[in-house]
């Protein structure tokens, strides 16, 4: 018996050894200036209640991983958030900037490492997101549009750009 | 003719393994046996390797490897071709139940001989037999209806002609998939009929069918990696009318997903709950409640490595 274990578990640990590399395309101070250029940026994170939390997902229809979420306020007005969503095989962080009014002025996909669809990182796709607000539909197929083969991330990115506009009538707008 | 111990056996078996794992670099399939409804977009290609292993009877010995080496092309956005070779290895020895000489169609207590259906036909019953097959090359077309990360389920079409020097086969699929927890959770559904059509000893071809349905549920549980269960319901007809049993089967898969290249490994155990309906397959195929005969073994493992370009 033992030795049909050993038969397994040697397949299973060459699979196990080349583990996952990261690759970051931009740090936040450079998403922070390809999106707000010559501004200066003020750390205002912000740690959402339960009730914040439940009126951010009634309002995008987008369910809430985590509570803390990274925002800087920009000088001269605007904000700067740094989120992440699900790809097919890792998490996809994104930068989203907003106008004072709340309007989306560009995102940024700072960290992309899925086989396909890196074409979310190009500017055509990116700019689909300009002007975006909390009433838009933020739907594939719709007024976003996808990419072959990488369907899931095109759509996690626009769920996160919807809630995080969500999340910005709920606990960012004064 | 080449004779290997068991334990040369399962070192060929790990050699196998590691020969696809270190060969690998990136359509991607979480489970070993279910698909889903994730194709190979639209102008990119895949090369997936398949290696599966099976084995034990009712008695002796039986191992068989079944190497498939696969690739898919995007057609378009919702419609993928594949062509694929099928080959494998066997050793059989002293596994299938002997026939009573004086009473046809009933089995002779204690007595078993080297048989099965990876057995050539014409080699002699009281000695082991190992060979290495190429079985058939097959055509696989998949067509996506609905989409699980766009629509409320993920439905697709599979269509698949085989052809080989002992068989020809029709394989059709419905394969359904459903998604929760932002995709990190898939449930999916395959539900097959095959139309085989097999070179008979005497001439011509006996024909079967299948009927068989793969359920799987896998959930990512860190980055890149997925875990998740598998059960098959295998139904087999003689001509292609008469049910002659039921096997089922369980198992564990696990997934690694990279940028350029994906794994999945997954071992099925066939349940003791089998049933044999004709009574051939009560006479010769049902032992203990598993299901031998000459379509299945007692445990299956799977390897599947693909890469992408």
């Amino acid at each position: 018996m033992k030795s049909e274990f050993a038969f397994i578990a040697l397949p299973i640990s060459a699979l196990i050894a080349p583990s996952a590399f990261a690759v970051q395309y931009l740090t936040v101070d450079q998403a922070q200036r390809a999106i707000f250029p010559g501004k200066s940026f003020t750390a205002a994170p912000v740690n959402l209640t339960s009730v914040q939390r439940k009126a951010i997902e009634r309002a995008s229809g987008v369910r809430v991983l985590r509570d803390e979420q990274q925002v800087w306020r920009v000088s001269g007005g605007g904000w700067f958030i740094v989120d992440e969503v699900v790809g097919k095989h890792e998490f996809i962080t994104y930068a989203v900037g907003l106008n004072a009014d709340g309007s989306v002025k560009q995102i940024e996909v700072m960290d992309y490492r899925e086989t396909y669809g890196g074409e979310i990182r190009d500017e055509k796709w990116r700019a689909q997101f300009v002007g975006k607000t909390s009433k838009s539909p933020l739907k594939l197929d719709s007024d976003i549009k996808n990419i072959s083969g990488a369907t899931l991330s095109c759509r996690h990115v626009t769920d996160g750009v919807k809630r995080l506009l969500a999340f910005y009538e709920v606990a960012l707008k004064r | 003719m080449l004779c290997i111990t068991a334990m040369e056996f399962r070192l060929a078996f790990a050699a196998a393994f590691l020969f696809c794992v270190s060969n690998a670099h990136a359509h991607e399939a979480i489970f070993g046996w279910t698909y889903t409804t994730d194709l190979t977009p639209k102008g990119h290609g895949e090369f997936e390797q398949w290696v599966t292993g099976r084995w034990e009877k009712e008695h002796g010995n039986y191992s068989v490897v079944d190497f498939r080496e696969e690739f898919e092309y995007g057609v378009a956005d919702n419609f993928q071709l594949a062509l694929y070779v099928n080959h494998h290895y066997v050793y059989a020895n002293d596994d299938v139940p002997a026939e009573d000489p004086a009473h046809p169609g009933n089995r002779l207590p204690g007595a078993y001989e080297t048989g099965g259906e990876d057995v050539h036909a014409g080699h002699s019953p009281v000695t082991p037999f190992d060979s290495y097959h190429f079985e058939s090359v097959s055509l696989e077309a998949i067509y996506r209806l609905l989409s699980p990360y766009k629509d409320p389920i993920g439905l697709a079409l599979y269509f698949e002609p085989s052809i080989g020097d002992q068989e020809r086969e029709l394989e059709w699929k419905v394969i359904l998939q459903k998604n929760w927890l932002e995709d990190r959770l898939v449930w999916a559904l395959n539900i097959n009929y095959e139309l085989e059509f097999e070179k008979a000893d005497g001439g011509g071809y006996e024909r079967d069918g299948m009927f068989e349905w793969f359920t799987g549920v896998s959930y990512r549980f860190i980055r890149n990696w997925s875990a998740g269960l598998e059960f098959w319901n295998h139904h087999e007809f003689a001509d292609a009318t008469v049910h002659e049993h039921s096997a089922y089967f369980l198992g564990p898969t696990i997934h690694y997903g990279g940028e350029r290249w994906w794994a999945t490994l997954g071992f099925l155990h066939q349940l003791p709950i089998g049933q044999a309906f004709s009574h051939d397959n009560k006479e010769f195929a049902v032992h203990d409640g598993y299901i031998f005969g000459d379509e299945h073994e007692k445990y299956y493992v799977r390897l599947r490595v693909g890469f992408n370009f």
